[in-house]
Order: structure tokens, then C-alpha cells, then sequence
């Protein structure tokens, strides 16, 4: 009786810490809502969405005890590129988007074979990659900046669809869209790793490749499948990046992929695999965006907030890491 | 035997992938190639007996702004009769690279160099070396700040400084009456982003801003006039009280997210205005106004704020045609780099030079950007 008590009480705590991390968000919220309302809102939209997919792909990878430091170089290359198809070889729009989300889910492909198959530490295999897209994006445009076409000129079509709307829009100027696609692919992507077999296998091989395999799960492919997701994903954030930002500058992107990281470990997911959530990655880079406009709106300068960023980022992996040795408590008990 | 089968599959995708970026690219690499010959020609000519060879390093390559410079450098070489070479490292945090560069350049034993230095700290070996072989070496653009000395016989730069002055000057021509309408009850603001607070050129144009624009700001508002923001520019007014803030804001790094993030800042605290000093920092304030649309004269969230930005690009000269942004200074990317060989071939003349060269600078708006002077500045 005593020991079924005490069991419940721990239990509840636990439950408690759990939502430490939304809370801390709403309170940033909160106090940028205060600050400058609807303008705060969009300016910490407009500056998480390539962030957004980042974190999600690198999620899923995580998951499964790797790292893909690619990301951001990636993301920048297969943007670059499709920029170039643009500029250079004038194809379409659609196309040159299209082309944007292959590169990054070939280059995701790669990591993928070079991790499940030639048994590279991911650290490796994706930082190689790192270098490779960076020098890619720079060989095809011969190190060039690439720009998107802008608001109102032809070709941007894609920037009132996908980041968000201008005046002539039915819907009124300035919806910011971009935060319906990312709702709809947070979705997809939170069905994918909690309802189909492609997010139990990601968890199974996290936890233990070893058990995995040996229960009859072909981790390879699987593990291909996770690098490739997180590929796709670059792509997409790639399509993003070039909507809001327009200009590409070769030989950069290396550094974004940390955005992405810091996310998801923010969310709770852990570097040593098997754990982590979809939702916890979102509440974590927007944690990072909202900070970064509150601290902004208190007139920091920004190389402070930065600092307090790291800060952030060390706290909550503290902070999650002593939630675990707490449900380990539960578990002897 | 699997492992064989997969690791040719990596290869011949990589291979595949590169040879398409190969192919695509063939009619402006051939450009790169152009350069390298003469490079690796060099040495094997000994200098005295033909043209004398002149290395020129600058600080990229990848900003359209070093391509311009290319071809005043290219067009200065073929009147001049002296063979170059141009070469800059992939992005301008590269210091590393850029080091292995002049260490290639010297080991061919160049008659000159012309040197825009990323870091002049992580040079000075190199460019100790040069006053021991007795190498002139000529500074361009941002120049080599603080070089050892007898290093550096000349620069051609821009007066960074004296285009700060420009921006601001052209910026007090339409926020006057509002400077003159501030009260240290109704305070207002005029902002500057910039980038890297180290960077000498950078650093120029926003302290040449800073001081013009207060000396404006206090023939209207006399002691009223305090420079807040960045420490390394902050000074309260002489009276004790505000009426007008000059404030400068550095971005936390030169990624264009990290522009944008400045720049939203800034637009938060509604200023009167704002100078970018710099394309980075232009980026980051049309990424933080949807492409600039948000600064439309007519149905724009900020339609009323005055923009100033620096040098140009596709998406800058879209917001001045268009009237989104008030105008830009342009520097002379043209003629820094003809001055760069210029001055290096009167040196090895053994001619008198000036110790800096001011190659200019131009304000530029929709009404005079078409003008062929200006026009041939700007590039897409």
C-alpha cells in the first residue's frame, strides 16, 4: 500500500517537469505578445520556419543514436542549386523547387548509405557531407550568389504560397502561410513517428540496433530511410530559406544545422537515442525563436542574446536529463 | 561483397552529381580556368624577363561586388602590360584559406601583391616576408589594417568613413523635420545595423554615419543628441536629456537569419530611419520586410521609414526601382581594383604613391541609378 503511494506521488512529479519546457514557452509568448503583438508573432515565424523542418528531420536521426551535421550545408546547396537552374538554365519555378528537395534527399540518401551500410560513425559520414555540400553548391554556381525572384517580380509565385501572402491575395497581405505548411508537416511527420512502422522502427533502433536487428527488423534499409527523411527535410527548409530569404551565399549553411539541433534537444530529445518527440522539437525551436525576439524587444543587443541562447540550450538539457533520472527512480521503485 | 556493390553506388551518384554541376557550369568556369593559367604559368617564366607578374588576394569571391573588382583589376593589367592573377578565398570568415593563398602566391615569387586582408594578425609572417624579399605589397578594399612596418606601400579603398557621411546626409535631407519635431517627451530614433564591429571598413561607414548624423542632428537639437546601442559608439548628449537616439545595432553574425533577427529588431522600435551598412545587413533587412514590399511608399507597413542600404545586388535594385528602399551608396568595386594594379606597377616604377588612394563612392536612388556613370557600378 505504502509502496503503491509513494510510486503515485513520484509519478505525478515527473508529470510536472514534463511541462516545464511549454511553460517556459507560453511565458516567452507571453511577454512578446505584450511587447509588440502580431508583429512579434510573424517576426519569430518568419525566422523558425527553415529551422522548423531542420529540427524535425534531425529529430527522427537523433532518434536512432545518430547525428546528421549535414543539414545545414545541405540545405544551403540545394537551395543554391535550384537558385541556379533558375537563374542560369531558366527552367520553371516548380521545377527548380523540385530540384531543391531531390538534392537534399539524395544527399540525405548518401549519409544514409554511408551510416547503415559502410558503417561510418555518423559524426563522420555526415560531417564529410557537410563539406561536400558546401563545396557542391560552390563548384555548380562557380561561387556565386544566387537570388531568388522577389516579392511581385515573376517566379514568386512560390513565396505567396509557401511563406506568405501580399496584397493581392484573396486572403489580405502578410498571412504568414508558411506556418499552415509547417503545422501540416509537424502533423505528418508526428503520424509518421508515432503510427506507422518507419517511427517504431526509428525508436527500436535507437534504443538497442542490436535488439533490433536480431528481432528481425532489417535495420539497414530503415536506417537509410531515417537519413533520407532527413534529407527530404533539408530540401524543404531549403525551399523555405529561399522564400524568406531570397539571397544564397555559397560556402555558407555550416552552423544552421546546429539551429536544428539545438531544437531538438531542447525538446527533450536525447543524443543517446530512443528518445524524443515531435512536439518537443517544436516547443524547442520556438523556445529558441521566441527568446530570441523577447530578449530583442528588451533591447539587448544580439550577440547578448546569443550568449543567453547557450545558456538556454545547456539548462534544458540539464533540466531533461535530471526529468530522466527521475523516471528511472519510478522504475526501481 | 555487398559493401564493394554500395560503396560504388556513393561513388558514381557523387561522381554523377558533380559531373552535372561540372556540365551546367561549363560557360562561366571557363572564367576560373582563365586565371589559374597564368598562376601556374608564372614561375616558369622568370619575372624580370617578361611582363612582371602582380598576385592579387582579395577577401572573396563569391560576393558579385569582387567580381567587379576583377574586371577593373583585369582591365588595368591588359593596359598596364603586367600579368595577375586573381584569387579570394570561398566566404570571408575563410582567414585560414586565405593565409594558404598568400603563401602560394609568395612561393611564386610574385613582383607585387595587392592584398585585401581578412585578418591582419594571422598575416604578419607572410607579410614580414614580403619586406624581406623585398616585395611591394599593395592594400585594397578594406585594405591591411595595422600592418607591419614597410609592409604596405599604398591603398586603394574606399573612404569608408566619408560614405558613412554620405548615407547620413542624404538621410537628414528627409527626416529633418521630424529630427526638429522631437521632444525628450516624444524621443525619435535613427538606426543603423551593421555587422561585425571589428571589421575596419564595416566599422568606417557606421562611425562616419554616427558622427555626421550627430552633427546634424545637433545643429536642430542642440545637446539633445545621444548615440545609444553598441558600446563601442555610445555617448550620452551634452545636456543630460534625449530628444533624438542614434542607435547602432550589430548583428550576432553575417548569416543573413541573424541579419533579419537585427534588422526586426530594429524596425520594432520605429525608427525615423535606417542605414544598412553593408549587403549582408541589405539582405537581412529585405528578408525582414518581405523583399523589401513592407517599405512600399504607398500600402506598406513601414511606408513612411526612409532605407538606406550599401553597394548593390538583384534584390536591392528591385526595392530602389521600385522605390521601396530611399537609395544606396555604391562604392567603386571598378576602380579599387584597377588602382590596386595601378599603384603596384608605379611602385615597381619606382613612382611616388600616396599612402591611401580614396577610389570613391556614389549615392544612388530610382531617379539616377540608369545614369551610365552610376549604372556600370551596380551589379544585378
Amino acid at each position: 500500500m505504502e509502496v503503491k503511494k509513494d510510486y503515485l506521488s513520484t509519478r505525478k512529479q515527473f508529470d510536472k517537469t514534463k511541462l516545464l519546457a511549454p511553460a517556459f514557452m507560453v511565458v516567452l509568448f507571453v511577454i512578446g505578445l505584450f511587447q509588440s503583438g502580431f508583429t512579434f508573432i510573424v517576426n519569430s515565424l518568419d525566422a523558425s520556419y527553415f529551422i522548423g523542418y531542420m529540427a524535425i528531420g534531425v529529430t527522427f536521426v537523433i532518434i536512432t543514436a545518430g547525428i546528421d551535421l549535414s543539414l545545414g550545408t545541405n540545405l544551403i546547396c540545394a537551395a543554391i542549386i535550384g537558385g541556379y537552374a533558375y537563374n542560369a538554365l531558366h527552367l520553371p519555378m516548380v521545377w527548380c523547387l523540385l530540384i531543391v528537395v531531390a538534392i537534399g534527399t539524395t544527399l540525405g540518401f548518401l549519409n544514409g548509405l554511408m551510416v547503415a551500410y559502410l558503417k561510418l560513425p555518423p559524426f563522420i559520414a555526415t560531417l564529410g557531407m557537410m563539406m561536400i555540400g558546401m563545396g557542391l553548391g560552390a563548384i555548380v554556381t562557380n561561387v556565386t550568389t544566387e537570388r531568388y525572384p522577389t516579392f511581385g517580380s515573376p517566379g514568386a509565385e512560390f513565396k505567396t504560397i509557401f511563406y506568405k501572402t501580399t496584397a493581392d491575395s484573396p486572403l489580405g497581405a502578410g498571412i504568414p502561410l508558411g506556418a499552415f505548411w509547417l503545422s501540416l508537416f509537424f502533423i505528418i511527420s508526428m503520424v509518421l513517428l508515432n503510427k506507422t512502422k518507419f517511427g517504431r522502427y526509428t525508436y527500436a533502433i535507437g534504443s538497442n540496433i542490436e535488439a533490433a536487428r536480431l528481432s528481425g527488423i532489417k535495420t539497414r534499409p530503415w536506417l537509410t530511410a531515417v537519413y533520407t527523411f532527413c534529407g527530404f527535410c533539408s530540401g524543404l527548409a531549403g525551399v523555405m530559406y529561399a522564400a524568406v530569404y531570397t539571397s544564397i551565399i555559397p560556402s555558407t549553411g555550416n552552423g544552421f544545422e546546429l539551429l536544428g539541433i539545438a531544437g531538438a534537444v531542447i525538446g527533450g530529445t536525447s543524443l543517446m537515442g530512443g528518445l524524443g518527440t515531435i512536439p518537443g522539437t517544436m516547443i524547442g525551436v520556438f523556445i529558441m525563436s521566441f527568446l530570441k525576439q523577447v530578449l530583442f524587444g528588451w533591447g539587448f543587443q544580439p550577440h547578448v542574446q546569443t550568449f543567453i541562447s547557450g545558456i538556454v540550450v545547456i539548462l534544458a538539457v540539464l533540466l531533461d536529463q535530471w526529468r530522466i533520472k527521475q523516471s528511472t527512480k519510478v522504475r526501481k521503485v | 561483397m555487398k559493401k564493394v556493390f554500395v560503396v560504388l553506388v556513393v561513388a558514381a551518384l557523387m561522381l554523377s552529381m558533380a559531373a552535372c554541376g561540372q556540365q551546367q557550369t561549363a560557360a562561366p568556369q571557363t572564367a576560373a580556368p582563365a586565371t589559374a593559367a597564368p598562376a601556374t604559368a608564372a614561375p616558369a617564366t622568370p619575372a624580370p624577363a617578361g611582363k612582371p607578374y602582380i598576385a592579387i588576394i582579395s577577401k572573396g569571391f563569391q560576393h558579385k561586388f569582387w567580381q567587379t573588382v576583377k574586371a577593373g583589376s583585369d582591365d588595368a593589367a591588359a593596359k598596364l602590360n603586367v600579368d595577375i592573377t586573381f584569387e579570394g578565398p570561398p566566404s570571408e570568415s575563410d582567414i585560414q584559406i586565405q593565409v594558404d593563398m598568400v603563401n602560394a602566391a609568395l612561393a611564386k615569387n610574385p613582383a607585387a601583391l595587392c592584398l585585401a586582408a581578412l585578418d591582419t594578425k594571422s598575416l604578419n609572417e607572410q607579410l614580414q616576408a614580403c619586406v624581406d624579399k623585398g616585395i611591394p605589397v599593395i592594400g585594397f578594399d578594406s585594405g591591411v589594417p595595422n600592418p607591419p612596418a614597410g609592409s604596405i606601400k599604398s591603398t586603394a579603398s574606399t573612404n569608408n568613413e566619408a560614405a558613412g557621411a554620405v548615407a547620413a546626409d542624404e538621410m537628414f535631407k528627409v527626416i529633418k523635420d521630424a529630427v526638429s519635431a522631437a521632444t525628450t517627451a516624444k524621443p525619435v530614433k535613427v538606426a543603423v545595423v551593421s555587422q561585425d564591429a571589428t571589421s575596419a571598413s564595416i566599422t568606417g561607414r557606421t562611425t562616419g554615419f554616427v558622427n555626421e548624423m550627430l552633427k546634424k542632428c545637433e545643429e536642430v537639437q542642440p545637446g539633445k543628441v545621444a548615440v545609444t546601442g553598441h558600446t563601442s559608439w555610445a555617448k550620452a548628449s551634452s545636456s543630460g536629456e534625449t530628444a533624438v537616439e542614434i542607435t547602432v545595432t550589430i548583428a550576432a553574425s553575417t548569416s543573413v537569419p541573424d541579419c533579419q533577427a537585427a534588422c526586426q529588431a530594429v524596425l520594432q522600435t520605429n525608427p525615423l530611419g535606417v542605414f544598412c551598412t553593408n549587403s549582408g545587413t541589405v539582405d537581412g533587412m529585405l528578408a525582414a520586410t518581405s523583399d523589401g514590399s513592407d517599405l512600399d511608399r504607398a500600402t506598406g507597413k513601414y511606408k513612411n521609414l526612409p532605407v538606406i542600404g550599401f553597394d548593390s545586388g538583384s534584390s536591392l535594385l528591385n526595392a530602389i526601382k521600385k522605390k521601396w528602399f530611399y537609395g544606396a551608396i555604391t562604392q567603386d568595386p571598378y576602380m579599387i581594383g584597377y588602382d590596386a594594379v595601378d599603384l603596384a606597377v608605379k611602385v615597381l616604377n619606382g613612382e611616388k604613391v600616396p599612402e591611401i588612394v580614396d577610389t570613391g563612392c556614389h549615392f544612388y536612388n530610382d531617379q539616377n541609378m540608369n545614369d551610365p556613370d552610376i549604372a556600370k557600378l551596380l551589379y544585378e
